[in-house]
């Protein structure tokens, strides 16, 4: 073969194996790749399509407390949720109560129908931050994140939902004596239960006229 | 005559070779547990309880350390990979310099589970096994602002600037901090999860800002280091410590008042998950989850009496 062609195809094959070991991608498109993820319309699609409608399984809370003290284990297996391993469950929870106090960051329920003391509840008003709603339905699978910070950002979301949609038309009305019904997420340790501090962040918050 | 003694040559050579790499039916299976650094006691704790497990699982296994040198990771894995182990419980020094050691495991048909580090390839690693960093210091930055009364100056004391821990930790710290606008962040520094250089940093950090109310560590280590340059400017009773982890001695200083709260992590839960995780592999179990988070729990003077150094069960 004469030295012109086997020197063109030499450089022929080192240009395709250059060509095809390097690849040029905008810095944009890579950063995309996390950033596409809207946490906001998920959230909101959560809200609407499965935390809403799922609230009808909720449980009972003055039932709930009932059996977590009677039957521990049977109640987290039946009615608590969590995405990852661990003592932290949350339970998606329902009831009605009188108000007893109204503070700057929670609002104090005594649940109607339970003489006991763990039938006194809190209702936060405002530290609404954690995982308690996005987890106690039990319908988000973690395997459908690739990101764990775009998982992380659905409950900032969700949270950011309670603080404008729920909270305020309730805190702005809500005054000790009132009757209230409410759904919401609790956060309970199996290894360190604590029944008589138990903090509900509201899904749904309503004063029951006389 | 030479080519014959030459074939005969060949065949004794891959018969050695077999009979270094070719497990027999009878022996246990091989677990390598390659940990990031046996330096730091948390690890030490992370790789004991892995190997207390997979022993009682029935598998050999042996802990390679890999002194934060992702050189050294790299030779740990291919031993591991030459020497016939079937599968590596692996807490990765870097979480972008240990893809390739991940990935080259799992293509040579070793399953590799992170333990408490994570890599930064989704689904190169078998599963990863993870604490909560993030939803850890959401509960620590809640309990913050209740504590500072939602406002005041305060300083965050970061971890490694390349580990994802440092960042989810501060990200969820700030998730909640950065609400309360009366709550002032003065400085943001490194220490590496070092105790002296945490120490030599609040040092210069008190000399520009005297007036803080409280300090956030991303890890124990830092906030003990905190603690102790508090102690030597007489501030250490009006300036409230946070720290991260569950380390022994942070634990006895909340009992003691002079941290106000941590976030508990179980390494014992992600050593035993990662090496049950190994043994299901080797049942034919293949749908792992991708990533495992594990519980973080907020430790606090009312409650610190439910927990022991590195959550383990008194």
């Amino acid at each position: 073969m004469p030295k012109p062609i086997r020197y063109l195809l030499y450089v022929a094959v080192i240009v395709l194996l250059a060509y095809n070991s390097v690849y040029f991608k905008k810095l944009d498109e890579v950063k995309a790749g996390t950033a596409a993820f809207d946490a906001a319309a998920y959230a909101k699609d959560f809200w609407e399509k499965k935390l809403t409608p799922g609230l009808s399984k909720a449980v009972e809370l003055g039932a709930l407390t009932a059996q977590l003290k009677t039957e521990k284990d049977k109640a987290f297996e039946q009615h608590s949720h969590a995405l990852g391993i661990g003592n932290i469950r949350y339970f998606l929870v329902k009831g009605q109560g009188i108000v007893t106090d109204v503070s700057e960051n929670e609002v104090s329920v005594k649940l109607a129908d339970t003489g006991e003391s763990s039938g006194n509840v809190r209702i936060a008003t405002e530290y609404i931050f954690g995982n308690a709603v996005r987890d106690a339905s039990g319908q988000i699978d973690i395997n459908a994140f690739t990101n764990s910070m775009d998982f992380n950002n659905v409950s900032a979301e969700i949270n950011k939902l309670i603080r404008g949609k729920v909270v305020p038309p309730f805190k702005s009305e809500v005054k000790k004596g009132d009757r209230v019904a409410f759904h919401g997420a609790i956060e309970l340790n199996r290894e360190h239960l604590q029944l008589n501090n138990i903090e509900i962040i509201p899904v749904s918050l309503q004063i029951e006229k006389p | 005559m030479y080519y014959r003694i030459a074939f005969f040559c060949i065949l004794l050579g891959i018969g050695f070779i077999g009979c270094k790499t070719k497990q027999s039916k009878d022996e246990p299976k091989k677990i390598a547990i390659v940990v990031s650094t046996l330096n730091n006691p948390w690890f030490v704790f992370l790789a004991q309880k892995a190997e207390a497990k997979a022993k009682q699982l029935g598998y050999e296994s042996k802990i390679f350390d890999s002194q934060n040198n992702t050189a050294q990771e790299t030779d740990h894995f291919d031993n591991a990979i030459a020497s016939g182990y079937d599968a590596i419980l692996f807490n990765p020094t870097d979480a972008d310099g240990s893809i390739v050691n991940v990935k080259n495991a799992v293509a040579a048909g070793v399953p590799v589970f992170c333990m408490d580090r994570e890599v930064n390839a989704n689904g190169a690693a078998t599963s990863q096994i993870l604490s909560d960093s993030y939803s850890g210091c959401v509960a620590i930055g809640k309990y913050f602002v209740e504590t500072l009364n939602k406002k005041g100056k305060y300083v965050e004391i970061l971890g490694m600037v390349g580990d994802n821990n440092t960042w989810n930790r501060s990200k969820g710290f700030h998730s909640v901090v950065d609400f309360y606008p009366g709550l002032k962040m003065v400085a943001q520094q490194s220490a590496d999860f070092d105790r002296n250089k945490a120490m030599e940093v609040m040092e210069s950090i008190l000399q520009a800002h005297p007036d803080i109310d409280g300090v956030f560590c991303g890890n124990d280590a830092m906030a003990m280091g905190a603690y102790q340059a508090l102690v030597a400017s007489g501030k250490a009773d009006r300036v409230k410590v946070f720290g991260f982890d569950g380390a022994e001695d942070v634990v006895k200083s909340i009992q003691d008042g002079k941290i106000l709260a941590t976030g508990m992590q179980f390494p014992e839960v992600m050593a035993q998950t990662a090496a049950t995780f190994a043994d299901e592999y080797f049942k034919g179990k293949r749908d792992f989850p991708g990533k495992m988070p594990v519980a973080v729990e907020l430790v606090k003077k009312d409650n610190v009496e439910n927990y022991a150094a590195y959550g383990e069960k008194e």
